[in-house]
């Protein structure tokens, strides 16, 4: 178990002399010592609004690469990892891309997460030719809007995550439904999205709030919530979250609607925290369950140890420091995808970049296991974006326990793109 | 619209167009302070800065010199020492540029940024505001000065003096705009140089007009930590004894400032006070910004830096205003030299600020820099121990933690405003012989204190982005 939490040489050198050691790779990876390392820059957000989330992904990325490398690396080669701090800022982002590509030299830029930053990277990502691995979550990949250059083979996209949660709401919870989300991008895909899902599965929405990004107390927009609402579908984030709930829960009492929430909006926060008792025997989709769940699969135990999070989606290190768990396993996938695609390409360097993106293009399926510990995912290689399962858990005895998994075909939508159409 | 808006807006626009995004923005430690009953702070906190204007008036002020003259001696720490101190501290940032540019590009990982803004700007302005001028120690100019300057104590250069120390208030300005408004002061690479240059301009500075003098008149940081040395409990006299004073004893002597020094300590306030404020839903509300989904410091540079020179020129406005009324309530006629003996009562609520504001970066990066100076160029060294230290990142978060901090923040800023009153106090004495004059001269300021108190605990419980 990786104790060690800062990704940088140490590590990489930590995970190499593992390898030497103990891993079975031993014999590739002496063989391939001519070679140089493939080298990753990780475009991180170190500082910044996203640096909670920059942590876990970067205590990922660094579980992820020491267990390629202890096992042979990519094709016989070691993963040196570049970190960029972007600033969790667009403008940054661009620049980092464009540092990676001319002065760092690395094969790939990989990690990004806030999708601004993705979306003022992208361009330069596709000027620069150079691949450009996000592990967003966002729909701007599968959108088609960006290039040819960017993929999100690691996380399903939250387009996705809607849609499939869609019928096991409908099903289970209530056919009324209001939905409260803040009243930008990051709502509008909830909003756009989860209706016609309903309406699919017999339900519909009955309302829809919008509540300003800035608002920090909501008691004045509940009386809005139709009385007829069965289920109250809620995805506030930021920090007047714990606010949100405690009024809701003020404004309905012990009784009150069903609540189905995006876990989103309480990532790296204690789920027992005060405030948030209202939120008892309610449901909350998750990527990746926080808590380990009675029936989790040795490769998802084996991921849980490697990134080192207790049961209880907690650093080892530290209980009261909650992890991303939801989001952050997109690094380790997103990693061994990139070796699935390299060694599948038979890449060399920077002239393979081209030949990268067509063999993740070529990926259609991933089996679930070690490498891909969340679950196995289908890969549509015409909008760059994996579609896998996605949990609803019911929060409970103070932990989220997941209740049921969707399947994939659940979340799978029409295409509006190929970028295969596109040439490089 | 605002020139600034329009940037934020420019920025915002390629995420704006897309048909999703996604934000983060979590429930960071501030939701856990928005629970709290912090309208109570906010009021307790005005009453307790009231109240001790109050009980001052009763006291005579002669009394509270005499008190806050208290020395106990402490040991003696002899000027040689001096040297090797500085010495090791050259050594040490020669060290540090060097990992700015060979090391980790990650700022976490990296020494220089960690040890630069959050050891040196954060946590050593506290030593400093505690105890006393450390710096004078572990300043990294004056081993080398006294080794290469061929003048040794004469300088071949003498400065203007209507130069005042208004070159380090520009530089102090600069490093506020670096720190606070420049998208990427954490940038290794970047920091490395901006460190870099200014030690070897500061260098040649010191070559051609003396060390001692530049140290007062342009290098900012020995006269922002002098200023800020002066609250500190420990003095030290001309012959090496070090003497335990009072906090805010050593206010009692202080001399009257200039007005480049006047400005400097309130450019301080201003710029951590708007630092705070800049991160406020408010002022991103104000701006058009959305604080859920920051666009980036980039993004910000032109609503940040106009709110800063604004912050500036306001705090600096209302503390004239502030002075010039109450000379005028108590029968002075001279603002200025007024302006710059009740300055002093600034310094402990800049210090204040500066503890309240910067106490979970410290809470969290000094761990950062334990771990990554123990192997400043990323090379799998473990020099002191601590490279494979587990970093306690979560230790600002929660709602327990919220709760401590919360209170140690509050506490930190109603503590530095009482001791400003307490200064006040004292420093208006010396203005007035007359007791009464002196107190009713006090009236304005102790206002403004008064508002300045409820400002900074609304600045640390208000809805915030990050």
């Amino acid at each position: 178990m990786s104790k060690n939490t800062s990704l940088s040489r140490r590590t990489a050198l930590k995970g190499l002399a593992a390898g030497l050691v103990a891993g079975p790779g031993f014999v590739r990876y002496a063989q391939a010592q001519a070679s140089a390392p493939i080298r990753i820059g990780f475009q991180a957000h170190r500082t910044g609004i996203g640096a909670a989330y920059g942590r876990w992904y970067e205590r990922t990325t660094s579980a992820a690469v020491k267990a390629i490398n202890a096992a042979g690396g990519i094709g016989g080669r070691p993963i040196e990892i570049v970190v960029e701090d972007d600033g969790t800022d667009p403008a940054r982002g661009a620049e980092v891309v464009a540092k990676f590509a001319s002065q760092h030299k690395v094969d790939l830029v990989y990690g990004t997460l806030f999708s601004h930053v993705v979306a003022g990277s992208a361009p330069t990502a596709g000027e620069l030719k150079i691949p450009y691995y996000v592990v967003s979550e966002g729909y701007h990949i599968a959108s088609g809007k960006m290039n040819r250059w960017c993929l999100q083979p690691g996380i399903t996209d939250v387009r996705a995550q809607v849609t499939s949660v869609a019928p096991w709401i409908a099903g289970n919870l209530g056919k009324k439904v209001t939905m409260i989300f803040p009243d930008y991008a990051f709502g509008y895909d909830h909003r756009d999205y989860l209706p016609a899902a309903l309406e699919k599965a017999g339900a519909n929405v009955v309302a829809k709030i919008a509540i300003p990004p800035t608002e920090s107390s909501f008691t004045r927009y509940f009386p809005q919530i139709p009385a007829d609402t069965e289920v109250l579908y809620h995805v506030m984030v930021g920090p007047a979250v714990l606010t949100f709930v405690k009024e809701l829960g003020e404004f309905y009492g012990s009784g009150g609607p069903q609540l189905f929430g995006f876990i989103d909006s309480l990532e790296a926060v204690d789920i027992n925290s005060p405030g948030l008792e209202f939120l008892n025997g309610s449901h909350f989709w998750e990527g990746s369950p926080r808590y380990a769940q009675a029936n989790d699969s040795e490769a998802q135990k084996a991921y849980r140890a490697a990134v080192g999070i207790d049961d209880n989606g907690a650093s080892v290190n530290d209980a009261k420091d909650i992890s991303t768990a939801a989001h952050m396993f997109g690094c380790w996938e997103t990693l061994y995808v990139i070796k699935q695609a390299m060694e599948a390409a038979g890449y060399r360097g920077p002239e393979d970049r081209q030949k990268l993106v067509e063999a993740t293009e070529a990926i259609t399926t991933v089996a679930e296991g070690p490498e891909h510990p969340q679950g196995d995912k289908v890969f549509d290689g015409r909008i760059h974006q994996v579609f896998g399962h996605q949990n609803i858990s019911k929060l409970e005895g103070g932990r989220l326990n997941v209740v049921h998994r969707t399947s994939i075909e659940d979340g799978r939508y029409e295409p509006e793109a190929d970028y295969t159409t596109q040439s490089f | 619209m605002s020139a600034g808006r329009r940037i934020a807006l420019a920025a915002l626009a390629p995420a704006a167009c897309l048909p999703a995004g996604q934000a983060l923005a979590h429930a960071s430690q501030r939701g856990y302070v928005l629970l709290l009953p912090t309208g109570y702070y906010l009021a307790g906190g005005a009453l307790a800065v009231a109240a001790s204007f109050a009980a001052l008036a009763l006291l005579n002020p002669r009394r509270l010199q005499n008190l806050l003259g208290l020395r106990l001696p402490l040991g003696r720490v002899p000027d040689r020492w001096r040297f090797a101190a500085s010495l090791a501290s050259f050594l040490l940032l020669a060290v540090l540029v060097a990992a700015g540019f060979l090391g980790s590009r990650d700022p976490l990982s990296n020494p220089l940024p960690l040890v630069v803004w959050s050891l040196l700007w954060v946590g050593l302005t506290i030593v400093q505001g505690v105890f006393g001028n450390l710096w004078r120690w572990l300043d990294p100019w004056y081993a080398p000065w006294r080794m290469l300057s061929p003048w040794a104590g004469r300088a071949p250069l003498k400065p203007p003096a209507w130069l005042g120390c208004w070159p380090a208030v520009a530089l102090f300005l600069a490093f506020v705009w670096f720190e606070l408004i420049d998208p990427a002061p954490d940038d290794p690479y970047r920091l490395a140089v901006a460190v870099g240059l200014y030690w070897l301009a500061t260098f040649a500075a010191m070559l051609a007009l003396g060390h001692a003098e530049w140290s007062r008149r342009g290098e900012f940081l020995s006269v922002f930590f002098g200023l800020i040395a002066r609250l500190g409990m420990v003095e030290r006299t001309p012959d090496g004894r070090l003497l335990l004073a009072l906090p805010g004893g050593k206010l009692a002597g202080a001399p009257a400032l200039s007005l480049p020094a006047m400005t400097l300590l309130l450019v301080a306030l201003a710029s951590v006070s708007f630092d705070g404020l800049s991160q406020t839903f408010f002022w991103l509300g104000l701006n058009g910004v959305n604080p859920l989904e920051l666009p980036g410091r980039t993004a910000l540079t032109g609503i940040n830096g106009v709110g800063l020179a604004l912050a500036c020129l306001l705090l600096g406005g209302l503390f004239l205003l502030c002075v010039w009324l109450g000379e005028r309530m108590g029968g002075g006629e001279r603002t200025l030299p007024a302006a710059g003996l009740l300055v002093w009562s600034i310094a402990p609520i800049a210090l204040a600020y500066h503890v309240a504001h910067y106490l979970t970066v410290l809470l969290v990066d000094a761990q950062y820099a334990l771990v990554a100076i123990s192997d400043p160029f990323s090379r799998g060294w473990n020099l002191f121990g601590t490279a494979y230290m587990p970093v306690r990142a979560a230790v600002a978060a929660g709602s327990d933690a919220a709760w401590t901090i919360w209170n140690v923040q509050a506490a930190a800023i109603v503590g530095g405003h009482v001791v400003a009153v307490v200064a006040a106090h004292l420093l208006a004495a010396r203005l007035h012989p007359c007791r009464r004059a002196a107190l009713v001269s006090q009236v304005p300021l102790n206002a403004l204190m008064i508002a300045y108190t409820v400002f900074g605990l609304w600045l640390l419980s208000s809805p915030a982005a990050g």
